[in-house]
């Protein structure tokens, strides 16, 4: 047996006559197992084997540098659906061309924005500046994952009166969670109603108020929807009255709500939420009616092989419910021609009301770029970010300059009825903030979705969902 | 140098070399363990351990002792109804998974001509994933355009809603289960029946058995260990379903709790409500469960092979 490569020959001299014996026994195999690099040199596996470690080997002190992250990149992590994300980026454009020293990397959530940002916080990447929900922030903050603003507030006098003078308190209240202020407000998210103008006009029915000072009740909305729901002759409804672009276990509330009761008593950390309140469930019954009696609606069936913004934006619903989200792909649909409305008003509701409905950022209390951080909470949720924020019609602005700004009328110069965007924030209730909320919401939906299809009464819940909840409001 | 001296130092060299090949085996073998133990054994470790905690990954985690397996067998009402979800699951996967298999496998025994065809056919489900399965299945299941609603349409059924009435859900995701298990149950039969000899097919049809008497009474019994690890294997895969069910019914288990099984409960308490050590509890009971099943079985079939030795002595 010959030396096959240079670096082999050492150890074939050293070799014993027994492997000698056993090459020649497997010679005729082995040249299967040579390679050759293409330039005429062979080599054997052992010769591969070991360059393949030596270039493992060599590799291994690049790899920190390989995998870590951007190191003077300020990490920030958002949700958005697509026209969205857009609008996003032109705000972080806006930030970096006021800050060239200070580079943003954007994260784009998935689906589940607590689930995605738990799994980065506790793999010990916490993104620097991360979105912030009304609903579950409260338990990011109760472990520790987010950053008392208050504690930068201190240090920033004139940032703090101008941001004390110019807020909506609800709004700003809604991140004051034991104490401790976790976020910053950046957008209103309430729910109010998108409306098809030309669907309207074709059925001769009287356009909803476009101020939350101007009431419709329920018994008002439900003849508006019957109008506009149409049925072929063999009974197969070809355009609905109404659709939900929402979540609908969390529609019904609102409805509950806007019978005159709030979801919670109190709103931070309650301990106890109203659905045993007669009221409320009157509200929730009435919207479960809408699908299962008076049949204005589509039921979860009927709105499988379309989505419900689908059935909105193609003609085939004359009213949706849902927030400013879903403004940036209403307004891209062809051929619809749609304004907003206020939501309906209960027998026992005594005005109007949306929900609060509101996205923040916060700080991770883990950054350690937490005063570039700072810059961009600041920047995005103060005057200049939020008049950005109001010219490139990304969201319903939190701060009063913006929200009465010509830019954001300018961004919106298709919806006729605009003071139901920019009296939202001040004609939004409440919803409970409590770290539990994801079981609340678990629950919630175990428990009224049988009352939306229409198998169990509303009045049910008092019973087993209220005392459920209650359970786990205690242990929190 | 003596021939006694010869061969005394050919023994040392053989030695010398077969030593230095189990060194060059454990050194090849070594990243696969080393991966075993950081990927499995550390994490199998850490959650028994985790499983006597309170831990929300972000705050230290406290020890309660047994609390997280009291409150799950005693406190949580969701156990139970996932507990039976789960059965419920196993069962209607499980009995159709080895019944059709069974079949199947033994359609394609045949020795005919584009068998190999319909082999191929037959086990495309195999390499398709889990998710994708269940995006197209969601397509299928459809109340009023899906094509399984078309098509019980044509003989005069309205249309079922599968995905969305808590009364139908289950079936849908068993129906979807079993068309993914089946490929794989198939291989293992198949593979087992070609092991059956021909020979007893040949003396069975001289004495006059037809088809179905000879699969009844030669091919089952013979392939019975096969059948039994089929049963074992879907019993496991079955009672840790999650992906199927995350994509169909949504990460709630829905509707309402129709479809909530023991692995979406996992999944929620871990990553949506953020109690890891609650959901480690889960797992260990999960795994207690399966260990005592697959014994069972295993035991029942044992005792059974040998009742079969001694009848046939």
């Amino acid at each position: 047996m010959t030396a096959t490569a240079s670096d082999g020959t050492q150890e074939h001299h050293s070799r014993t006559d027994y492997e000698r014996a056993t090459e020649t026994i497997t010679a005729s195999r082995r040249h299967t197992t040579n390679t050759s690099l293409g330039c005429g040199t062979p080599f054997d596996r052992r010769t591969l084997l070991r360059g393949a470690g030596a270039l493992g080997a060599a590799s291994l002190p690049l790899l920190p540098t390989a995998c870590s992250p951007d190191d003077d990149a300020l990490t920030f992590f958002f949700a958005a659906n697509p026209e969205e994300a857009d609008a996003r980026l032109r705000v972080v454009d806006a930030f970096q061309r006021r800050h060239p020293d200070i580079k943003i990397r954007t994260l784009l959530s998935g689906p589940d924005a607590l689930q995605h940002v738990s799994v980065y916080c506790a793999g010990g990447k916490c993104p620097d500046v991360l979105m912030a929900w009304e609903f579950t922030y409260a338990g990011l903050a109760k472990r520790g994952v987010l950053l008392d603003l208050n504690t930068m507030l201190a240090r920033d006098a004139s940032f703090a009166a101008e941001l004390k003078s110019d807020s909506v308190a609800s709004l700003y209240e809604t991140f004051t969670y034991d104490g401790g202020q976790y976020a910053f407000p950046e957008q209103w998210s309430g729910n109010f109603l998108f409306y098809n103008k030309k669907l309207f006009a074709e059925a001769g029915v009287r356009p909803p108020p476009g101020r939350w000072e101007e009431p419709w009740s329920f018994g008002e909305f439900l003849d508006t929807a019957e109008a506009l729901t149409k049925r072929d002759r063999s009974g197969r409804v070809g355009q609905w009255g109404y659709v939900d672009t929402w979540v609908p276990y969390y529609s019904a509330l609102l409805f509950g709500m806007n019978n005159g009761v709030p979801w919670s008593d109190p709103r931070m950390n309650p301990t106890h939420l109203n659905f045993d309140n007669a009221a409320f469930t009157e509200g929730i019954q009435f919207y479960a009616d809408l699908v299962n009696i008076h049949k204005v609606a589509p039921t979860a069936s009927e709105a499988q092989s379309m989505s419900t913004t689908d059935l909105f934006t193609s003609g085939h619903a004359a009213m949706a419910l849902g927030g400013h989200w879903r403004f940036q792909t209403l307004e891209r649909a062809k051929d619809l021609d749609f304004d907003i409305a206020v939501l309906p008003t209960g027998p026992k509701g005594h005005a109007a009301h949306s929900n609060i409905g509101t996205t923040g950022l916060a700080i991770s209390s883990s950054s350690r770029r937490k005063q570039q951080a700072w810059e961009f909470v600041k920047f995005a949720t103060g005057p200049i970010g939020q008049a950005v924020i109001a010219e490139t019609g990304l969201f319903v602005p939190v701060l009063r300059s913006a929200i009465h700004s010509a830019g954001f009328a300018a961004a919106h110069t298709n919806v006729g009825n605009l003071a139901v965007l920019t009296g939202g924030p001040a004609h939004a209730e409440g919803l409970p903030v409590t770290p539990a909320w994801p079981k609340i919401a678990a629950l919630m939906d175990r428990n009224v979705s049988p009352v939306l299809r229409g198998v169990r009464p509303a009045t049910a819940l008092a019973n087993g969902l209220s005392r459920e909840i209650d359970g786990v409001l205690r242990t929190t | 140098m003596t021939p006694i001296d010869a061969s005394a130092t050919a023994v040392t060299r053989r030695r010398g070399y077969s030593k230095r090949r189990a060194r060059a085996g454990r050194i090849f073998v070594a990243p696969n363990l080393a991966a075993v133990a950081v990927f499995m054994l550390f994490p199998l470790g850490f959650s028994l351990y985790m499983s006597f905690h309170n831990w929300d990954v972000f705050t230290p985690a406290k020890f309660v002792g047994l609390a997280n397996y009291r409150s799950l067998f005693s406190g949580d009402p969701l156990f139970s109804i996932a507990l039976r979800n789960t059965v419920v699951y196993t069962i209607g996967t499980v009995v159709p998974t080895v019944l059709i298999s069974l079949a199947v496998a033994g359609v394609l025994n045949r020795k005919i001509k584009g068998i190999a065809v319909f082999r191929t056919i037959i086990f495309l489900p195999l390499a398709v994933s889990s998710v994708v399965m269940a995006v197209v299945w969601q397509f299928v299941f459809n109340t009023n355009n899906g094509l399984l609603n078309i098509m019980l349409g044509w003989i005069g059924i309205d249309p079922i809603p599968w995905l969305v009435d808590p009364k139908w859900a289950m079936t849908s995701l068993c129906i979807v289960s079993v068309w993914r298990s089946v490929p794989f149950a198939t291989v293992i039969l198949l593979a087992a029946m070609q092991g059956v000899p021909d020979n007893l097919y040949e003396a069975a049809r001289l004495d006059g058995a037809g088809e179905l008497r000879q699969f009844a009474s030669i091919t089952v019994p013979l392939i019975r260990g096969s059948v039994s690890f089929v049963v074992v294997i879907s019993i496991i895969h079955a009672f840790q379903a999650f992906d199927l069910v995350y994509v169909l019914t949504g990460r709630n288990g829905g509707p309402e709790t129709s479809t909530y099984v023991l692995g979406i409960m996992l999944f929620q308490h871990a990553f949506a409500f953020l109690e890891f050590g609650y959901a480690s509890a889960l797992a260990w009971v999960m795994f207690a469960i399966l260990l005592v099943l697959t014994v069972v079985q295993l035991r029942l079939g044992r005792r059974r092979a040998a009742q079969e030795e001694r009848s046939w002595a």
